[in-house]
């Protein structure tokens, strides 16, 4: 008879077999999605190779990846720097909205001002309101207990629906539409060459950098990390926890403003609702995919940007609707955080004598 | 009284954890109506072989056999199935349920509770064993020698035929270990199987039919308590070398008051009056539950005093605690390892970095560097296994990371350390150099040590506190003997002043 044995592994996973795993959820993720769209009478292969082309089939593709890596990539980083202490930081969609809001104030207030100083500026107040923001949620959780995972989620939609109040009032454009004046052009960060990639691409490598320095050699990052592995630890070595939790907070949401003021500054140069796609929400996918490294994310964000884009492929050639991005999306986490299973336990097949 | 095949044996057996050898060709009989003790220094492989045996891990090689016949004991629940329960050092009960209600749990097969009828049956369990319990109790109000009653008789009540105790009276105040000792016989005598895993090895030679002593995964030896079996000869067989079992302490002059409390009351204390100065050791000795947690947590600033004042090197706790960094020369080693004093998913670099982190801090800067060079000596010094700084806090057995928590409590030079219970679960070489450590520091720092182990504070302290009912009942010199032998009933509540003196509770 052969008994299936399930052990708890007594090492860490070496690299080569988490490879392995992630790989094979996606695509087990994959197949199992492919199989939804049988169910429309579209050939799972035919589906596949049309969302291959879309993501990653040609170099406008790849660009387009790109674009929309960044934005995601900010997010994801600054989710995951919360996520380091165990706060559930769920908000980065309305801290995103709150950053273009901010960069917009300036843009719109300050237009004529040279690029050196404007850009500057308008990258400060989106990290500031993004910020802020997101310290609500901590000072809540702080002062009055409150759960950081609701107050995060809920102050999404007061962040885009503020969004929408200002471009469909005080900042409507001229032209009616609800949209801001279009920047002047010391208000847009410009494209890396000939390339339709922005050059936000370099301030994410930068801040990723930054990052993974701040959590390798500072003791703040490290006081993080311990706080995150154990609070009772944090307390007994006498770390100001309550600050910890404020500044993770402030940190997360000066990054997914700072996304938000690359959105509008360098992809779409106006504040308009339509920058609100839910790159926050995926954000938090990309984080625990990637297990919270910087690195990891930036891979996983080009990943499902370029799922993202082939999703709108699909959307154009094969007439899927939209909700099946985020169909794809969720398999992909589900399969990725059971594939864990398989690192921390190992199955035998054993025959019974 | 032995049956012909005895209940369990184990044949062989084996487990490792990647390259370490746990348990290598262990072959043990456990036979009924009789108790076997199992000693072993930490990391020896005790904890391996109860888990083998409980079903929570599974043997690489080898075969336990059950009344004669092989059986695989694949999960908590088989064990269970074939009448092997553990009684684990934390007990695993339902605080806000019954006592009966905890006995019950989980064992009804139908869907209709009959409670009367349960009742009964447990009530006569009870009587059978001499076990005194009221069973409408809530758990939350027995002590602890009561919950350990609680669970033996869950485990009577599931019909186990072999129930293990790991380290059963750390918990427990000499009368309700001998209480223990008692049930234990009553269990053997009906015909019952009993593993008792401990380090106090007056207790083992008095208790066990049978000793098996493990060394590095190994049996190394096995044999029957004697007349001539000495505490001191077991130490050695265990260890490999001789073991004093005792320290030498030596009166040093006191200095400056490091730690004043006055009328501190709330959270469960009341009125605790205490003062420690430099060069001086002062435990404080009681059964778990009786205000010790709360007094340790409020000198160590995890909790704010609600009522009277706590002075630590001559500044206001509010003003001691508002700055507070590494250098102010307060170290806490606390009970609790894995939940307080380390981060189990962090590498042992991580953790020393703990309450070190401020002396090895440069502006915002962090040097590992100069942290790791610090450890590495340490923990050589402190022989903490595996020597590998990279390795998760998780991954160390018990008495490592206790002798982890102690090299970086130490390396702080600390000028007040509050040790809690600092030598539970440790072997008694390790438990050894513990003692040592601590009268060294003691040349240094004022000592509170709060232990439920007598052994202990009568070989270290200078004086001696008792604390019942988050009252300190009783202050004593070491050097006053009849006061010292008051102390099992003054642990145990009773007033000493009309109570005769029990003079075999001490020897």
């Amino acid at each position: 008879m052969a008994l299936l044995r399930i052990t708890k592994r007594q090492e860490p996973s070496p690299l080569w077999r988490s490879a392995l795993v992630f790989t094979g959820a996606v695509a087990t993720a994959l197949v199992l999605s492919m199989l939804l769209l049988t169910v429309r009478g579209i050939s799972p292969l035919e589906g596949l190779s049309v969302l291959m082309t879309g993501a990653f089939g040609s170099s406008w593709a790849l660009q387009d990846c790109l674009l929309k890596a960044i934005p995601l990539f900010l997010c994801s980083l600054g989710v995951a720097i919360a996520f380091r202490l165990q706060i559930w930081n769920i908000g980065a969609e309305g801290q995103f909205a709150l950053g273009a809001v901010g960069a917009t104030w300036m843009a719109l207030s300050f237009g004529g001002a040279p690029k050196f100083v404007l850009l500057p500026l308008m990258i400060l107040a989106a990290c500031i309101a993004g910020g802020l923001w997101a310290m609500i949620p901590a000072l809540f959780r702080q002062w009055l207990g409150a759960n950081e995972i609701i107050v995060t989620l809920m102050l999404n939609y007061i962040g885009i629906l503020f969004l929408d109040f200002l471009v469909y009032g005080v900042w409507r454009d001229s032209s009616g539409f609800p949209m801001t004046a279009a920047f002047s052009e010391n208000a847009i960060v410009g494209k890396i060459g000939a390339s339709s990639v922005h050059w936000g691409l370099a301030h994410c490598a930068v801040l990723g950098l930054l990052c993974r320095l701040f959590f390798r050699y500072t003791r703040l990052g490290y006081e993080i990390k311990a706080g995150g592995d154990n609070v009772q630890a944090a307390r007994y070595s006498g770390m100001p926890y309550s600050f910890l939790v404020i500044l993770v907070m402030v940190l997360s949401g000066a990054l997914a403003g700072w996304a938000g003021f690359l959105e509008v500054s360098a992809t779409v140069h106006r504040l308009q609702p339509s920058i609100m796609v839910g790159y926050g929400f995926t954000a938090i996918v990309v984080a625990w995919l990637a297990r919270l490294n910087p690195a990891g994310i930036a891979l996983t964000s080009f990943l499902l940007a370029g799922l993202r884009a082939g999703v709108e492929n699909l959307q154009l050639d094969l007439q899927i609707p939209a909700a099946f991005g985020s169909i794809l999306e969720g398999l992909i986490l589900l399969t990725v955080l059971a594939g864990g299973f398989f690192l921390s336990y190992r199955i035998l097949f054993k025959r019974r004598v | 009284m032995a049956n012909a095949a005895p209940f369990i044996r184990l044949d062989q057996l084996s487990k490792s954890f990647g390259r370490v050898r746990a348990n290598h060709n262990i072959s043990l009989e456990i036979r009924r109506g009789q108790i076997l003790a199992l000693l072993g220094e930490n990391g020896a492989g005790k904890s391996t072989l109860m888990s083998l045996l409980a079903g929570q891990l599974q043997p690489d090689s080898g075969h336990i056999c059950l009344n004669g016949e092989e059986v695989v004991l694949s999960s908590t629940e088989k064990a269970i199935h074939c009448g092997i329960g553990m009684v684990y050092q934390h007990f695993k009960l339902v605080e806000n349920m019954s006592v009966l209600e905890n006995i019950i749990l989980g064992q009804s097969k139908s869907f209709w509770l009959r409670r009367g009828k349960l009742a009964a049956q447990v009530a006569e369990l009870a009587l059978n064993y001499g076990i005194d319990l009221d069973l409408d109790a809530p758990i939350r109000s027995l002590s602890m020698g009561e919950k350990q009653q609680v669970e033996i008789l869950k485990l009577l009540f599931r019909k186990s035929e072999l129930l293990i105790f790991d380290e059963p009276t750390a918990v427990l105040t000499p009368t309700e270990a001998d209480q223990l000792f008692a049930t234990m016989r009553e269990m053997a005598a009906k015909d019952k199987a009993i593993v008792f895993i401990s380090h106090k090895l007056e207790e083992v030679l008095a208790i066990a039919d049978e000793i098996a002593i493990l060394k590095q995964g190994e049996i190394i030896d096995q044999l029957k308590p004697s007349a001539n079996l000495s505490p001191a000869e077991l130490a050695r067989r265990m260890v490999g070398r001789p073991v004093l079992l005792q320290v030498q302490r030596r009166e040093l002059e006191t200095r400056q008051t490091v730690l004043k409390v006055q009328g501190l009351s709330g959270d469960g204390l009341e009125d605790v009056e205490l003062e420690l100065r430099q060069g001086e050791l002062l435990s404080l000795v009681g059964v778990a539950g009786n205000g010790q947690k709360a007094l340790v947590e409020t000198i160590c600033g995890l909790r704010e005093p609600k009522t009277g004042t706590v002075r630590i090197l001559g500044r206001d706790w509010q003003d001691f605690f508002a700055t507070r960094h590494s250098e102010t020369g307060l170290s806490y080693i606390p009970e609790d390892r894995q939940g307080l004093a380390t981060c189990r998913g962090l590498d042992l670099l991580d953790n020393f970095l703990l309450t070190t982190r401020h002396g090895f801090s440069r502006g915002p800067w962090l040097s590992k560097q100069a942290a790791g060079e610090k450890l590495e000596k340490l923990m050589q010094d402190f022989n903490i296994r595996p020597p590998d700084m990279s390795l998760a806090a998780w991954q160390l057995s018990g008495g490592n990371l206790q002798k982890l928590v102690l090299a970086r409590e130490f390396y702080r030079k600390p000028k007040l350390i509050v040790a809690e219970q600092p030598t539970q679960g440790l072997d008694i070489a390790a438990a050894e150099e513990v003692w040592r450590l601590l009268l060294k520091a003691r040349e240094e720092a004022g000592i509170l040590l709060v232990t439920g182990d007598l052994t202990e504070a009568l070989a270290l302290s200078d004086r001696i506190g008792v604390m019942f009912k988050g009252r300190l009942t009783a202050l004593m010199q070491r050097s006053d003997q009849a006061a010292i032998n008051r102390i099992p009933q003054l642990m145990a509540g009773l007033s000493t002043e009309d109570e005769p003196i029990h003079e075999e509770v001490m020897q």
